[in-house]
């Protein structure tokens, strides 16, 4: 289930900054190395709304900065 | 009529001749809000698309759908419209249905996918006689006046 959903996001991750998977690792931070805006930050926490069908609140957007974090921000939510 | 031009000109930048709602007549909390345009029969862009045979650019019914999602977002963020902050489009994925013509209302409806303080999503329809004409999803991002 965890290898699924990491599988899931990272695929949404990588569509939504055009960035191929394999750039994706867990470290890769995406404000810094991945030059993600405000505009690409909440396409990604909409598509995981949408996803996942919680709500992220705006406080937690900033904390999230990479995959891993995302990760186990879904793990957390959705367990 | 719940806001009239002059109430949408106290968020919105836009100016005449770039300015694509009339009123707006319907607010949902911050989740949606429904703005009408009325298409004159001598706007200025019929002259040239087309001649002898009008119809409404398909990116200024998209306009007026972003400025209908800036009303929405200055209701979902008060303290950051006072502020008169840029908006600016980001992303539009837009689909168009049928042509607009001169003297048509339009009927703008928009509802919020998230908010930031930073940046937008909006789903908005727009309806003429209840025949949708064009959606769009909106991504915009706000920039606070340094």
């Amino acid at each position: 289930m965890s290898n699924g959903i990491e599988y899931e996001i990272r695929e949404m991750v990588s569509n939504i900054l055009e960035v191929p998977v394999e750039k994706l690792t867990p470290e890769v931070d995406f404000f810094k190395d991945l030059n993600v805006d405000s505009l690409k930050a909440i396409e990604i926490v909409a598509a995981f709304e949408k996803k996942y069908r919680i709500i992220v609140p705006e406080d937690d957007i900033p904390k999230i900065r990479n995959l891993g974090q995302l990760i186990e921000y879904t793990k957390n939510v959705t367990s | 009529m719940i806001w009239n031009q002059e109430k949408i000109r106290s968020v919105l930048p836009h100016r005449k001749p770039f300015l694509f709602l009339d009123e707006v007549i319907e607010i949902d909390g911050t989740q949606k809000i429904v703005a009408v345009k009325h298409i004159a029969k001598d706007e200025d862009y019929f002259q040239g698309h087309f001649p002898g045979n009008p119809i409404m650019p398909g990116v200024l019914i998209t306009e007026a759908m972003a400025q209908a999602s800036i009303i929405l977002y200055s209701l979902a963020k008060p303290e950051i419209a006072a502020m008169h902050p840029h908006y600016y489009l980001g992303k539009i994925k837009s689909e168009f249905f049928s042509p607009v013509y001169p003297g048509d209302k339009l009927v703008i409806e928009t509802a919020k996918v998230k908010f930031s303080d930073y940046a937008g999503i909006t789903d908005a329809v727009t309806t003429v006689n209840d025949k949708i004409v064009a959606k769009a999803n909106i991504v915009f991002s706000v920039r606070k006046n340094e």
